[in-house]
């Protein structure tokens, strides 16, 4: 057992190898923020799980004052942030999910020189998903300062 | 098998929080955007309003169904992160028993509150 970790582990980079292992493209960011921001989105859960249980259970006037806290500003753009880091975690994990079944992957084609690598490649999908994650962004700051920012 | 059908339970609940989340955050988060529409209906997080949905239960049942395909999702992407830096069969077997025993409480504790409500 102890001979299959250690060859398990042979390139095993640690923790720093999520941020950094050498030549990363654009995709291994996507999950460097997928893991990001769903860390971050279970951590407001938690407090959400808090906050709609124990205080809304404690009645009206303990409800209306945590609203009210929740409504500054510094809050505010803290939800704010959960939303952005929602959709894209959502998204980006549909984008996971259709590649998972061999969708929206291209077609496969033969290495001719000179050879195309990753950061030239044209990424449609890639684009149309960075573009409707940021109107989705840009939709929530839009609410966001309509209520006044709190 | 059985790992693969978790990882399948994984993804479809991807799918089934991405559209109760999804109604969540339209309803209680772009009400300016909703009642410029003349969509929306007052003030979402108002205390009439919060009772008025714990009384109904189709939000009810939405609320705990978001919950438990939530704790799921989260608690297993939670699992795989922290395996990927604890390689032992032992630390693997510890991680399911105490993630298992912290979903079911966390699933009592956020769906007994709205049932209460619910049933007055």
């Amino acid at each position: 057992m102890a001979i299959r970790e250690v060859q398990h582990r042979q390139n095993y980079l640690g923790v720093g190898g999520w941020v950094w292992g050498g030549n990363y493209k654009l995709e291994r960011y996507l999950y460097l923020l997928h893991r990001i921001t769903g860390l971050g989105i279970i951590l407001f859960g938690f407090f959400h799980l808090i906050e709609t249980t124990f205080f809304r259970m404690q009645g009206q006037t303990v409800w209306e004052a945590t609203m009210a806290l929740l409504e500054k500003p510094w809050f505010e753009a803290g939800l704010y942030l959960v939303a952005v880091a929602f959709t894209l975690h959502a998204l980006n994990g549909l984008r996971l999910i259709l590649q998972e079944f061999g969708l929206a992957l291209g077609r496969p084609h033969r290495p001719i020189y000179p050879y195309g690598d990753a950061l030239r490649k044209k990424r449609p999908w890639t684009m149309l998903l960075v573009a409707v994650i940021v109107v989705l962004a840009l939709l929530f700051l839009f609410d966001f300062m309509l209520s006044g920012g709190g | 098998m059985r790992r693969a059908r978790w990882h399948i339970v994984h993804i479809i609940s991807a799918v089934v929080i991405a559209v109760l989340l999804g109604i969540h955050m339209v309803i209680q988060h772009l009400d300016d955007i909703l009642g410029f529409f003349g969509v929306g209906n007052g003030e979402p997080t108002s205390w009439l309003a919060v009772m008025g949905r714990s009384g109904r239960g189709i939000w009810v049942g939405l609320y705990i169904a978001l919950l438990a395909f939530a704790l799921y999702h989260a608690l297993y992407g939670l699992r795989g992160i922290i395996l990927e830096v604890t390689g032992s069969r032992r630390a693997e077997r510890a991680i399911n028993i105490v993630f298992i025993i912290a979903g079911i409480i966390v699933f009592i504790w956020g769906s007994y509150i709205p049932l209460s409500l619910l049933s007055g």
